[in-house]
């Protein structure tokens, strides 16, 4: 048995919002040619005719407003070009075109196509760059939030692509249910930022407390006393808002939210996990983003297998129905632990139902009440009840790292 | 290898009047449905369609979500004597059927009056 994963106790997941992979990590391209970001060729019209690049002028705020449009007709015009006809091929090149729609400006439409040069973004490519980063993690549906992070909690949105609120009686648990129902019975966590932020999955927040909610405030706690679940997912805050020590800048990169808030975000949980040396051996920490934001990205998304959900016409808006058979546009993902080695990439596919799976597997093991997306798409660590194939197992390492970046947060 | 040093954002990045975003809106709607779960004595009586602002938005969701906390602690309003504090899921369940309930009843008195003109 690998040590990585004979060591593996925790499983934490943060996600983030609406960034592009291209818009955050493309930049790594220029000095790792495995990771598949800016080439510079890439381009989307405009529209008035020019041939707009992608270009390293991201700003952490103040660019992005109006916010891009992430909803389920624009993202289907982001990645199809506006084409809606019968056995259309995906181009991603709608991207101006939808960030156009919006204010009917055609400079400031152009700007959907920066991206963040590295050194602009320290923390979030230095984790990259020294841990594991997944070049084909893509959104789980091509829409917006809550349907997206429904499949990083139950491995399927219930036939939803837009941002309904879900009902109880669904078929399917989500992932802290089924780990608090398994026998034995496993822990698992879902810690938001504070009360002013609060959850984005309010199901749960009906049903289960307080075993299964905390705030950020009680994450550092837990890690510092070594009190972490099983499974812990975290949720950066989705506000500006006054707390007891003065303001809280909102710390989810929802544009126009600060980018360097999020880059602080991501440190500190970075760092309370790495500040307790038996959390830091026995944990794997996957950041991720629940979709593109409108953004743009290069790869096309892949089909994969439906979930047996089908979105109407009316509820996709874009006069088609929607099979669940596509994945949304690729996002920044990066599984971190002492145990992997620096400087790999990943090109399996993955989407946010690879989450569910991945802790289902490794912490209870079989599990057939799931959804038929969730039980094919691929796991981040491997299951250790049966054997390790070494090809797949990201905790590689026979030695832990002591080499590991340290962020200062000053 | 050398520590990286973090740079905070600046203080005007803080913007607590910057108007909701559609995901924000939409957190404010969910949360607006599981409040209207609760008992009518923990409900906030704001009208979420006057939040215009992030700063207003946090103050709803701190409100809700407290209450929420509250009521699972059975800390909420004093109950009533003898009567048995439900649980949130199974006010949601039933909240579910009475729509459906709803719905079924319409439908009949429809079909009542339909056939009452012919």
């Amino acid at each position: 048995m690998p040590p990585g994963l004979d060591q593996l106790k925790h499983i934490v997941v943060l996600m983030m919002e609406n960034r592009s992979f291209d818009h955050m990590l493309g930049d790594l391209a220029k000095t790792n040619p495995k990771i598949d970001g800016i080439a510079p060729a890439l381009s989307n019209p405009d529209t008035a005719g020019n041939v707009v690049k992608a270009q390293p002028l991201a700003q952490f705020q103040g660019q992005l407003d109006p916010d891009p449009d992430h909803h389920f007709p624009g993202v289907d015009l982001q990645i199809f070009g506006g084409d809606t006809s019968p056995g259309r091929v995906a181009n991603m090149q709608g991207f101006i075109k939808s960030y156009f729609n919006q204010q009917r400006d055609v400079k400031h439409s152009q700007k959907i196509m920066y991206y963040f040069p590295q050194e602009k973004l320290p923390v979030l490519t230095t984790l990259a760059k020294e841990f594991a980063v997944f070049n084909r993690w893509f959104a789980s549906i091509p829409g917006p939030t809550i349907c997206n992070r429904a499949f990083a909690h139950y491995g399927t949105s219930f036939g939803k692509v837009g941002m309904d609120l879900f009902y109880i009686n669904e078929p399917f648990k989500s992932v802290y249910n089924r780990l608090i129902d398994a026998n034995p019975k496993r822990t698992a966590k879902l810690y938001y930022f504070d009360v002013p932020s609060s959850t984005m999955e309010i199901v749960n927040l009906l049903q289960h407390q307080p075993e299964l909610f905390g705030t950020y405030e009680q994450f550092l706690s837990d890690c510092k006393k070594g009190q972490l679940p099983d499974y812990s997912f975290v949720e950066p805050n989705y506000t500006d808002h006054d707390g007891d020590d003065g303001a809280l800048i909102a710390s989810d990169q929802h544009p126009d939210h600060h980018v360097q808030a999020g880059e602080l975000f991501i440190a500190t949980i970075y760092n309370a996990i790495k500040g307790n040396p038996d959390l830091w051996k026995s944990t794997a920490l996957l950041v991720t983003y629940d979709e593109h934001g409108g953004i743009y990205d290069h790869v096309v998304p892949p089909a994969c297998t439906p979930d047996g959900f089908v979105a109407s016409p009316n509820d996709t808006g874009t006069g088609m129905e929607f099979k669940f058979d596509r994945l949304g546009v690729r996002v920044p993902a990066i599984l971190i632990s002492p145990w992997i080695p620096a400087g790999i990439v990943v090109d399996r596919v993955f989407e946010h139902a690879s989450i569910p799976a991945t802790a289902t597997s490794f912490f209870i093991g079989d599990y057939e009440q799931r959804s038929p997306r969730e039980k094919v798409a691929d796991i981040f660590v491997e299951r250790t009840d049966k054997p390790v194939d070494p090809g797949r197992n990201l905790l590689s390492r026979d030695v832990m790292r002591d080499d590991c970046p340290e962020f200062d947060l000053g | 290898m050398a520590t990286i040093k973090v740079p905070k954002p600046p203080n005007s990045a803080f913007n607590k009047e910057r108007r909701v975003s559609s995901l924000l809106r939409a957190h404010l709607e969910h949360l607006q449905r599981a409040e209207f779960r609760l008992p009518a004595e923990l409900q906030t009586n704001i009208y979420i369609n006057a939040i215009k602002t992030e700063g207003e938005a946090a103050e709803y969701i701190g409100q809700v979500t407290a209450r929420l906390h509250a009521a699972h602690a059975g800390m909420g309003a004093p109950k009533a004597k003898g009567k048995k504090v439900t649980s949130m899921a199974a006010m949601a369940a039933r909240a579910k059927t009475k729509r459906k309930s709803v719905k079924v009843k319409a439908k009949k008195k429809q079909t009542k009056a339909g056939r009452g003109r012919r």
